[in-house]
């Protein structure tokens, strides 16, 4: 797969008396599969650099000097190679080989998770010795050991392929698990006392050719003769990668990676695979409900009372008091149905998919645009100003650095701290929190030949990181701490706009932000990336009529809601109690929101405190529609299994109340809903039913600015310093307190409570020792916190997660603020 | 216009077998009245019964949950699924255990697919075959009817009407056609011992082979052939 060439010369190779055309470089056994003949293998991956550790793929090769068995994973082709995958010799050694692997191997398969799709058990079918002449007592280990959270190792079935030895250290990074011991004793297993507590274990259960390496999720659930699947889009980030959904009795059991070329290569990380876990809650939301009066518990009611309700607090407002928060759980074709009924039939432009927490639409969608792949490419330059990828958009995470390890990108990474990269990339510059800006305009000065100081960071290093930069450019942009708006980013993304072959992929993290922004769901915009200005004509005559004026923000609507300017405010999968960054105002604006309807899957902290009505939405395997990534790739996500309880889809809900209204949204299914928006919209005419079938696991690239442009300088200035507090810097983690985590059993215990980490260098001025804990204080708020010693973190700055189970970030951040000071006082 | 007459030609063998003997017995199913006939014929010891789940002589289940049996059955009847065994009170021997084992009567054809299928022996046919149930729900069988008692015994179900030994033999067919229906096995023992049984003796008959003593694993015929 690595070996692309453009085949303006390939070499001839016989493979069972028949030619075919391989590309120079390529490994025998790819080059036999692409031509239509499978050679059995244990531990070649194609995605992995081969090592030859099984001999399944032993074939009879003549080069010229005699046939002699060769393994097929180890051997590049080269021309006038003979090869004999069936030859007497081949077949004795694939025998010998199955014979060796089963002389140790248990006979677990009726108990195996593994058994029914196990390459051991098929190739030992296909290839092996019809009866064993082992009599001998076989090898034994203790049956299963729990080698993480979710991950269980049975050693006695283990082959010794070094599938996942290989993928930890060589595709994750993580070198967690190893061989040890020598001989017949050779084993798997972690370093004592420390698990293996990687975000991407779950590939190893996957590619695992035996059933060695299982998933506790999955663990007896099921056999593979009782699941159906369908090949989908991975719904907890915004990587969009590509998965198959499988089920059994109408329920999701397992989910699998898919290899996708453009995106995900196969992996997942490990909330991409079992965050399924949480659509299967028992606490999923299976009816409407309704509070009776503010003081009350919510309590169940049917559909045709809350649709009722709804028409009544809906009809005769003002468009300008009511206002929609979030959108990015939705399918493509929801947020177009959601911002149809929002901007079309409720006239109302207070619509925000993002919660304060993201990018304005004009940085994500108005400067040039790169694919993963542009980012990846060989020889390139990634400039990381934003999240860490390892905690937010893990698939994305293992591309980038596949790139810079194996295809000699370069990375430069303008984060607030240390990040799951820094241990690869070229440079590291920290820049105060807020100044991201400063910093990018160095770099960006430097390349033309003036290197100066700038937020924090040394003019020698920004000097040295600018000359690295080469190639082409891509800048992996987002918002890496919620604790600084995004004014420095804008400013950031502006400067650096000005290098030379740049562009830039969007680092938003949120589920399928990209479709709610492009299908229009954020103030000002209309679906196809266009403005109320340039589209607002064009949608008129479609829709009827589209709002005036550019409408509120989520921080904009809360501030209205608190003041008394809103009376409805609906809740699309939005959590603001929990992701807006200042918890005051989200609280302030709940309770000031007259009418707080939440439209959800599972209750969240603000549906549980402030909703006055609930509709269960149905989950991401329960719907049929698309979703887009952060490329802009539109991708198939296909329903497995039906809506749990009474629960719709969310367009569905949105044409039924517009047609309570006395309205038609005129979308009566999702590809009505697709093909609606492909017509009107100047960036999805691509996005026929034809070209997603035909475009098959890897999607179709709707790319383009549409008529968004570039975005200007925010105009802030640097915060002031005050030298007697830190900067807070909040950042998301993999595992937190998110609702999707918390109730998914396998990977709740995973989240890590609070922590303070600390440059140890401002341990003595503040007079705290490591492991104490200590009062962080804003004026917004504070919170009880261990501290931690963390050279990784610039001195000056105050890093804790964003989200830790009782402990929010976002109860010290003032979201009006471009950062927030905090003080650390010993408790 | 046919002949009037063929009407009646058509029932001369129903008049005709009205007066030879019957070759079916009179059974009652338990309900005959004082004095009337009621010869419940014996049943061959390889009949296709209603399931048993058996148990190992210590008492524990031998079925593993591994929905081979359901896998393999043409009907779609079996529903199972497994689950960890609790370590402290295990339920099977091993990691896994059967913990839903359903059977619905109303689609069983009794091929015995499942009982060849089973890895354990856990799965077999008794010779019990009354299904008098009136709904649907008594026709899926659970683990609670299925597996047998403290005594190795089948569970007696309401509508069953037992005669003497008809609880007994409830591993036939499987003593017959293990290992694999291979007739080279013949007589020889491929299973563990049951509840209430202890090691089942091997079932002759298949083919006019001998009959090994040893009680071994392999005969030597197969011996020899496997070590060649
Ligand atoms: S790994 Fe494969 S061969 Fe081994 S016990 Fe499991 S299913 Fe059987
Ligand atoms: S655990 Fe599985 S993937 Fe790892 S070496 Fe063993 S067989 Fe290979
Ligand atoms: S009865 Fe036998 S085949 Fe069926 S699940 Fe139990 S152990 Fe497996
Ligand atoms: S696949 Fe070639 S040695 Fe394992």
């Amino acid at each position: 797969m690595t070996d692309t060439q453009d085949a303006v010369s390939t070499v001839a190779v016989t493979v069972n008396g028949a030619e075919i055309q391989a590309n120079p470089g390529e490994l025998l056994i790819d080059a036999c599969e692409r031509t239509g003949t499978y050679i059995p293998r244990f531990c070649y991956h194609p995605r992995m650099s081969p090592v030859g550790m099984c001999r399944m793929c032993l074939v009879e090769v003549d080069t010229g000097r005699g046939p002699a068995l060769q393994p097929s994973c180890m051997l590049p082709v080269t021309d006038g190679m003979t090869v004999d995958t069936e030859s007497e010799l081949t077949r004795k050694a694939q025998d010998g080989v199955l014979e060796f692997l089963l002389a140790n191997h248990p006979l677990d398969c009726p108990v195996c998770d593994k058994g029914g799709e196990c390459p051991l058990q098929d190739q030992t079918m296909a290839f092996g010795p019809g009866e064993s002449r082992f009599i001998e007592e076989k090898r034994h280990y203790e049956k299963p050991i729990a080698i993480s959270d979710t991950v269980y190792l049975d050693r006695e079935r283990c082959i010794l392929c070094d599938r996942c030895t290989r993928f930890a250290d060589e595709v994750a990074g993580d070198t967690l698990i190893h061989f040890m011991d020598r001989g017949n004793n050779t084993q798997v297993n972690t370093f004592p006392d420390e698990p293996f507590a990687s975000y991407f274990s779950g590939n190893t259960v996957q590619i695992c050719p035996v059933g060695a390496l299982t998933a506790k999720p999955y663990r007896f659930k099921a056999r593979p003769w009782d699941l159906e699947e369908n090949l989908s889009t991975a719904w907890t980030d915004s990587v969009g990668s590509r998965i198959t959904v499988q089920s059994s009795r109408n329920k999701v059991l397992r989910v699998l990676g898919v290899d996708s070329e453009s995106v995900n290569w196969g992996w997942l990380s490990d909330k991409e695979r079992f965050a399924f876990e949480a659509l299967n809650s028992v606490n999923r939301i299976t009816q409407p409900m309704a509070r009776a009066d503010s003081g009350s518990d919510l309590a169940s009611t049917g559909w045709a009372a809350a649709m009722s309700t709804i028409v009544d607090v809906l009809t005769d407002v003002d468009p300008a008091r009511i206002g929609v928060i979030g959108g990015a759980r939705l399918t493509n074709e929801a947020q177009y149905a959601w911002a149809k009924l929002a901007k079309g039939i409720l006239g109302t432009d207070n619509v925000d998919a993002q919660l304060g927490d993201g990018l304005p639409a004009a940085v994500v969608l108005g400067l040039p645009r790169a694919t993963i792949a542009d980012a990846c490419r060989p020889g390139g330059t990634i400039i990381l100003a934003g999240p860490d990828p390892k905690e937010d958009l893990g698939a994305l995470f293992l591309r980038l650095r596949h790139a810079v390890v194996n295809d000699g990108a370069t990375l430069i990474e303008l984060t607030p701290h240390r990040t799951g990269l820094s241990g690869i990339a070229a440079h590291s510059l920290h820049p105060r929190p807020g100044e991201l800006g400063d910093l990018a305009a160095a770099v960006v000065a430097a390349g033309s030949g003036t290197a100066s100081d700038a937020a924090g960071v040394a003019a020698d290093a920004i000097a040295a990181a600018a000359a690295s930069i080469s190639g082409p450019v891509t800048v992996v942009l987002g918002r890496a701490s919620l604790a600084e708006s995004s004014a420095a980013i804008v400013d950031a993304a502006t400067a650096l706009n000005g290098l030379a072959d740049v562009s830039f992929l969007s680092a938003l993290r949120r589920g399928n932000v990209h479709g709610a922004l492009d299908a229009g769901l954020a103030p000002g915009l209309l679906p196809g990336r266009t403005t109320l200005a340039d589209g607002g004509e064009a949608f008129a005559e479609a829709w009827g009529s589209v709002p005036e004026s550019t409408g509120l923000d989520t921080a904009g609507m809360l501030a209205a809601a608190a003041a008394g300017d809103i009376d409805v405010l609906v809740l699309l999968g939005a959590d603001p109690l929990s992701d807006f960054p200042e918890a005051a105002a989200a609280e302030a604006g709940l309770a000031g929101a007259a009418t707080v309807i939440a439209i959800d899957t599972l209750p969240n902290a603000s549906l549980v405190a402030h909703a006055d009505l609930v509709l269960p939405a149905a989950a991401a395997t329960e719907v049929d529609g698309t979703f887009t990534n952060l490329e802009g790739r539109v991708s198939v996500c296909e329903q497995k299994v039906t809506p749990c309880g009474t629960a719709r889809s969310d367009w569905m809900i949105a044409a039924q109340i517009a047609q309570r209204l006395g309205k038609d949204l005129g979308i009566e299914s999702p590809a009505a809903a697709r093909a609606e928006l492909a017509a009107l919209s100047a960036v999805h005419g691509d996005l026929t039913e034809a070209a997603l079938a035909a475009a098959g696991v890897e999607g179709v690239l709707c790319s383009g600015n549409g008529s968004i442009a570039e975005p200007a300088g925010s105009g802030s200035v640097d915060p002031a310093n005050d030298a007697y507090s830190l900067r807070l810097v909040a950042t998301r983690r993999m595992y937190d307190a998110g609702t999707t985590l918390s109730h998914s059993p396998s990977s709740a215990g995973l989240a890590r409570s609070i922590e303070l980490r600390l440059n140890p260098a401002d341990f003595d001025k503040l007079g705290v020792e490591a492991g104490s804990v200590v009062q962080l204080i804003s004026n917004k708020g504070e919170l009880m916190t261990p501290v931690i010693a963390d050279p990784g973190v610039p001195a000056g700055s105050a890093a804790i997660p964003a989200n830790s189970p009782g402990a929010n970030a976002n109860q010290l951040i003032d979201a009006s603020q471009p950062v927030t000071d905090v003080r650390v006082e010993r408790s | 216009m046919a002949d009037p007459l063929d009407y009646l030609r058509g029932f001369a063998v129903t008049f005709k077998k009205l007066f030879e003997d019957r070759v079916t017995g009179d059974y009652r199913g338990g309900k005959a009245k004082e004095g009337a006939p009621d010869n419940k014929r014996p049943k061959p010891e390889r009949f296709h019964g209603r399931h048993v789940l058996n148990r190992y002589e210590d008492g524990m289940e031998k079925c593993i949950g591994c929905e081979l049996c359901a896998g393999v059955c043409p009907a779609k009847c079996i529903y199972v699924r497994g689950a960890d065994n609790d370590p402290d009170d295990p339920t099977s021997p091993g990691e896994r255990f059967g913990y839903v084992y359903e059977i619905n009567y109303l689609r069983c054809i009794h091929c015995d697919l499942c009982v060849e299928a089973c890895p354990t022996q856990a799965i077999t046919e008794s010779k019990l075959f009354e299904f008098s149930f009136t709904n649907r729900n008594d026709a899926i069988y659970t683990k609670n009817e299925l597996v047998v008692d403290d005594d190795g015994m089948p569970q007696k179900m309401p509508w069953e009407d037992w005669r003497e030994g008809d609880d007994q033999l409830t591993s036939g067919w499987m003593r017959a056609t293990s290992s694999a229906g291979d007739h080279r096995y013949e007589g020889s023992v491929h299973w563990a011992g049951e509840l209430g049984y202890g090691v089942r003796a091997p079932e002759v008959g298949q083919s006019a082979g001998t009959i090994s003593t040893d009680g071994g694993n392999s005969p030597a015929e197969v011996r020899s052939e496997n070590d060649g």
